[in-house]
């Protein structure tokens, strides 16, 4: 949930409220998409300690996508209103 | 929770200081500045079949320098020592330049290959070294005709997955 503009006389506290949410969705985004991209990308068993090149490779890929995934669909959310569903 | 740059080792540092709890709980050492750029220029194509070049460049040269030396003719009665010292010498000297220059090819091709197939699959398999050591082998036979760089391929091929497997044994 993007945080919108806020409007004039919003206090302390409803700013902090969504300062938090906001810190929530962006912890959220961070886990999903890290734990998204090492499962799709690092094989599991383990071979070596160090990210081989194909797996950097991957995971350059796997986050870029992700993120435009997420910017696509938060422009999508904003400009519907509501879920075109 | 910075998403910056340090996605490469952060995940490398979970299994094991979650193995390390037993004795003590590490720290997740997050990588230096250095320690990306060292990576990123070890990742680059260029660098990496560059220096593999050079290392089958002096390996060759050395089992040059070692094969030349061996299968010398001994020709007593028509040079002195001397003479016989200098011919050797030239000999292991031919010898070896053209094993490097062939080694430091097989290197940089293969290498090369294997660089650019991994980074277009985003895998890593046996499957990059079979097509870097068919492609190393075809070029490496390419002037006996079509049928001795097939074989090459299939011969290189197999060498180079053998050898990576006998490397790999321990896992």
């Amino acid at each position: 949930m993007a945080a919108n503009n806020t409007p004039a006389g919003i206090n302390k506290e409803q700013a902090f409220g969504m300062a938090e949410t906001e810190m929530e969705y962006r912890v959220e985004l961070f886990n999903r998409l890290t734990q998204t991209c090492f499962n799709k990308c690092v094989d599991k068993r383990y071979k070596e300690s160090e990210l081989n090149m194909g797996e950097n490779t991957c995971i350059d890929r796997c986050v870029s996508k992700y993120w435009q995934v997420n910017g696509i669909i938060g422009q999508m959310l904003n400009a519907g209103g509501q879920p075109p569903m | 929770m910075a998403a910056s740059s340090s996605e490469n080792d952060s995940k490398n540092e979970g299994p094991s200081s979650r193995e390390a709890e037993q004795p003590q709980v590490a720290a997740i050492r997050m990588p230096t500045a250095e320690e990306i750029r060292a990576q990123e220029v070890w990742n680059n194509c260029a660098v990496r079949s560059v220096v593999s070049g050079v290392m089958g460049g002096g390996l060759g040269f050395f089992m040059g320098l070692f094969l030349g030396a061996l299968d010398n003719p001994i020709m007593q009665d028509e040079m002195t020592a001397r003479q016989q010292l200098i011919y050797n010498a030239k000999q292991m000297g031919r010898r070896s330049w053209s094993s490097a220059k062939a080694f430091a090819i097989m290197g940089l091709v293969f290498s090369a290959v294997e660089c650019v197939v991994e980074k277009a699959r985003a895998k890593h398999d046996t499957t990059n070294t079979v097509i870097a050591g068919c492609v190393t082998g075809g070029t490496i036979s390419a002037r006996g005709g079509p049928r001795a760089a097939c074989a090459g391929c299939a011969g290189f091929a197999a060498f180079s997955v053998a050898i990576e497997k006998f490397f790999d044994r321990h896992t």
